[in-house]
């Protein structure tokens, strides 16, 4: 245990961490964000999913610092009573829910696409490798919105409320598997063209054996940072689609849904609802993408 | 005087850890057209001392102590604006790799002429007959068509014929050349080794050749100096150096190189490796692996002394001197 | 010369597409161009010995030597290890019954060792991959042992290929490909990324090694003095095709063909100036030239050289040219390598 923490302290990737502000701020603020998430059931001061204990009373109470506010609600409550503060960090909770996940799908997608497309060649190659290029000429939005529009018709009504956030995390998920996939291809070409491979194949190793054990670790350190900066057009994605009212039921509501809830509310003056989760998403992207671009650029030595 | 001085250079690498020497307080000199070979292995820092006198060294290595002198005045400290212009005028450069010295976009001869025209006030049909006289004094056949081309529609030997003429442009009082053959084939590196050595004997041109092949220092060089670990070792005229070498190192350098017609059951080697910068040796860094090493050589750090004619070692225990080894 | 050959090839041929993407190659309806690396070469490797390829880049000696391995796979011609043919139809898996027995050694050392496995991993795939150990004790021992053999520490197995100098991992990879207890290593080059000092001590070693384990090496080099250090026989290669073949100290003695004798010509050695070497560089093996691959930069080409190509022939014993000239016997008189001032070192 102590050995893996002096390894971390040692490595480099720690020394530029450390020495890099912007670094150290934007992962305090996902850690912060992460640990909310985790522990939402049991920091929140309220619980906005339990219908006897969210009073219609309570609506519409602005944040405690204006004139009006409730000391009970922080942040104040939306248009059914709930507290806005809570509802942000099971919000939270959702949202990073179906973006990591929609993240692992695609890179796992992605990355197994790649490689099997670098190392096998020809036709394979090209048809995944084409595919790939005309699913990255339309928007990924887009696309997203088009499998969850096919998974929707697909999936029994019964189970649609169940396997909502799962159709989300699919329809993301398969948005994002070019990236990956050139990504996998690409190193693989790379990697293969060196003579450990070659070694491995004078082994007579099965190819199958060689991506495993040779190939896809040195594809595993770009994924990772395009996964980060992937986690944040995730999360922005999710929030996208339950915007428009195709993501996430409203019942368990993602950030993306509460700023639906609350623009309707944006022009009658409880700012609140819409302003502080609006904010929640804006902070949480930022600080995820600035980590991803930091990761990338420290991992890059041609940058540094 | 001698064209080129360069006095106990120092350059060091800034690293997390702290500077790392490099190049240690090397000091030799190069007369008017006088072709001096600098020979070592990979990590020696040979190419560091080329790069140092072009003025091209970038962080983390930087000159720590020493200077340089080009026909007297110094040019280690100028600035870059300075030292560019030296760089056109009285200095020329050769590198490996002749791709990478030429700009892929734009054709030989726009490249040769601009040169040219940086260096000496001519128009641009003045400028063009000159590059068809540099391209054909390197020996590029038809050279008048040859100006159109694109770096890459040229061979290896070709582009490198092409990076000497620009290197002789402007009639410069030094070349240095950085392993100029590593990267050509055998037969063309006997080529271009040869025109290196006809251009610039007519041209009254010194050259620093920078390489790890003695042979290739062997077929064009006067004098040879042998680096090791960031230290000179050994300095004098290659005939001498060759017949008779004094550092225990040259010796061994010398033995490992394999000989046609000589067919041993083993080759001469040196036991071990280079030392890396952050663990050189105390005393002589070449110790560890000297098979004559004594205790002083282990603390105390030979200097260069002058040793016969023209020649110097760094060494206690040279071959040839009194009480050393015969 | 009187031992069985253990590797034997004949007519051996590959050819690569000039690579297009496939949709251009669907527009112009599959007339792909193509290289030929290696245009038909017969060899026979002797057992115990060492077969050296020399020729410049271009010249099909790294694509032969990566045919025998198996892998490329050969557009024509056969390939005959200790007295059996391999069955070429089956594609890669011809090599599965003698894949223990050929091994090979890479240039780049750099390139040649997985840098995220530590080497006591990187020599016990093969143990692995071949089923040679059966407990991790057998394992460790062997991989010890191995280490040792090529003149490393056990303790040296802890660490990654980072941490050592080139010659240390070029003698990590002699011991990758020795693991497997291997009768053939092909040697592609594998002190041209050394610096001097360090060829010497792998040189010594694989000679070491071939006497000891009984080594037969297939030694590929552009390097004549290396050539004549490692070889028992040499084969000349220029554009693909062996062009002289002849026992080592015959060659660098009696040099027939023009091309061996420009490549001898360039040999500079410290001491010694060398000649002044012909002009000219290789041609692309794109579009060689007709006849003989050679004549554009050959002092003696006639016009039968530029229109009809000449085959390897004897001329003495164990000693072959594939030149018209040496057929005819218009060619000056060989002269051989000069011999260099006796070695300066003790």
């Amino acid at each position: 245990m102590w050995a893996a923490v002096r390894k971390l302290r040692d490595h480099e990737l720690w020394w530029h961490f450390t020495r890099s502000p912007l670094a150290v701020g934007s992962a305090g603020l996902v850690f912060a964000f992460v640990l909310g998430a985790l522990t939402a059931p049991w920091l929140a001061p309220h619980d906005p999913f339990d219908p006897a204990r969210v009073f219609l009373a309570d609506a519409f109470l602005p944040p405690v610092w204006v004139e009006g506010g409730d000391p009970r609600f922080l942040l104040g409550t939306d248009d059914q009573g709930r507290c806005v503060l809570s509802t942000i960090l099971w919000g939270a909770r959702i949202s990073f829910f179906v973006g990591v996940s929609a993240v692992a799908f695609s890179a796992a997608l992605g990355t197994v696409l790649g490689i099997t497309a670098g190392s096998v060649g020809g036709a394979y190659e090209s048809l995944v490798m084409r595919a790939a290029d005309v699913q990255l000429t339309f928007p990924g939005i887009l696309v997203a919105l088009l499998i969850g529009g096919i998974a929707r018709t697909l999936v029994p009504p019964a189970l649609l409320e169940a396997a909502a956030v799962w159709v989300v995390v699919a329809s993301i998920g398969i948005a994002g598997w070019p990236q990956y996939a050139r990504i996998a291809r690409a190193v693989t070409l790379v990697e293969t063209s060196k003579d450990y491979i070659a070694a491995a194949q004078v082994m007579g190793l099965h190819p199958v054996r060689i991506m495993f054990r040779h190939l896809l670790p040195n594809v595993i350190g770009p994924i990772s940072v395009v996964g980060t900066i992937g986690l944040a057009l995730a999360i922005v994605s999710e929030a996208t689609l339950s915007f428009l009212g195709v993501g996430v039921p409203p019942t368990t509501p993602s950030l993306g849904t509460l700023i639906r809830i609350g623009n309707d509310f944006l022009f009658s003056g409880e700012w609140w609802i819409v302003f502080f989760p609006s904010l929640a998403l804006v902070l949480l992207v930022s600080a995820v993408n600035l980590l991803g671009d930091w990761l990338r650029d420290a991992l890059d030595p041609k940058l540094r | 005087m001698p064209l080129l001085e360069v006095e106990e250079l120092r350059i060091v690498f800034d690293t997390r850890k702290g500077p790392l020497c490099a190049v240690d307080r090397a000091s030799f000199a190069i007369d008017r057209g006088e072709i001096l070979g600098l020979v070592g292995e990979s990590g020696a820092g040979k190419s560091l001392i080329a790069t140092a006198i072009i003025g091209l060294l970038a962080p983390p290595a930087r000159i720590a102590g020493g200077t340089v002198r080009l026909a007297g005045r110094r040019i280690d400290d100028l600035d870059a604006e300075a030292m560019r212009r030296i760089r056109g005028r009285a200095i020329g450069a050769i590198f490996q790799d002749p791709l990478g010295a030429l700009n892929p976009l734009f054709t030989i001869g726009r490249q040769l002429e601009e040169t040219i025209r940086v260096h000496r006030a001519l128009d641009r049909r003045a400028a063009r007959a000159r590059a068809v006289e540099l391209l054909r004094a390197v020996g590029i056949p038809d050279p008048e068509r040859r100006l159109d081309a694109y770096p890459h529609e040229l061979s290896g030997g070709m582009r490198q014929r092409v990076v000497i003429a620009l290197a002789l442009c402007a009639d410069p009082l030094l070349v240095v050349a950085d392993e100029p053959t590593t990267a050509l084939d055998v037969s063309v590196q006997a080529q271009i080794l040869r025109l290196l050595e006809q251009s610039c004997r007519e041209r009254g041109a010194a050259v620093l050749l920078v390489t790890h092949d003695l042979g290739a220092i062997g077929a064009i060089a006067d004098r040879v100096a042998v680096l090791y670990a960031g230290r000179i070792v050994e300095i004098g005229p290659v005939a001498a150096v060759v017949r008779n070498p004094r550092h225990p190192y040259t010796r061994g350098l010398l033995g490992a190189i394999p000989r046609i017609g000589a067919r041993p059951r083993r080759l001469v080697q040196i036991e071990g490796t280079m030392p890396r910068l952050d663990a050189v040796p105390t005393g002589c860094a070449f110790h560890p692996r000297c098979p004559h090493a004594v205790a002083r050589c282990r603390g105390e750090r030979p200097e260069l002394e002058p040793m016969g004619e023209a020649r110097a070692v760094a060494c206690f225990r040279p071959r040839g001197a009194e009480g050393g080894l015969g | 010369m009187s031992a069985p050959p253990l590797v034997e090839a004949f007519g051996l041929e590959k050819r690569f597409a000039i690579a297009r993407p496939w949709l251009a190659r669907l527009a112009d309806r599959g007339r792909g161009r193509f290289v030929h690396a290696v245009a038909g070469v017969d060899l026979a490797v002797p057992r115990g010995r060492t077969l050296a390829l020399v020729g410049e880049s271009g010249c099909g000696k790294s694509t032969l030597a990566r045919l025998l391995v198996g892998l490329l796979l050969p557009s024509a011609g056969r390939i005959r290890f200790d007295g059996r043919d391999l069955d070429l139809r089956l594609g890669r898996r011809a090599w599965a019954p003698v894949r223990r027995r050929i091994q090979m050694i890479f240039q780049d050392p750099y390139a040649s060792l997985d840098p995220r496995w530590r080497v006591a991993d990187i020599l016990a795939e093969p143990l692995e991959a071949f089923g040679l150990v059966r407990s991790r004790g057998e394992r460790r021992e062997r991989v010890e042992e191995l280490l040792r053999q090529v003149g490393l520490s056990p303790a040296d197995g802890q660490k990654y290929p980072h941490e050592f100098s080139g010659g240390q991992r070029q003698r990590i990879s002699i011991a990758r490909a020795l693991a497997s207890r291997p009768d053939f290593l092909v040697c592609d080059e594998p002190t041209s990324a050394l610096d001097v000092s360090v060829q010497a001590q792998i040189l010594n070693l694989m000679k070491q090694l071939q006497e000891e384990l009984d080594l037969t090496y297939l030694f590929i080099s552009h390097d004549l003095a290396v050539v004549s250090v490692m070889a028992d026989v040499v084969g000349v290669m220029y554009l693909g095709r062996i062009v002289e073949l002849a026992p080592s100290k015959e060659l660098f003695l009696r040099p027939r063909h023009p091309y061996t004798r420009l490549l001898l010509d360039t040999v500079r050695e410290p001491g010694r100036r060398g000649r002044l070497p012909l002009a000219g560089e290789v041609p692309s093996p794109i579009d060689p030239p007709p006849g003989c691959a050679f004549h554009p930069r050959c002092p003696w080409a006639s016009a039968r050289c530029r229109g009809e190509r000449p085959e390897l022939e004897p001329v003495g014993e164990a000693h072959a040219v594939a030149c018209h000239g040496v057929e005819e016997g218009r060619l000056p008189d060989p002269r051989g390598a000069p011999v260099s001032s006796p070695c300066a070192a003790p």
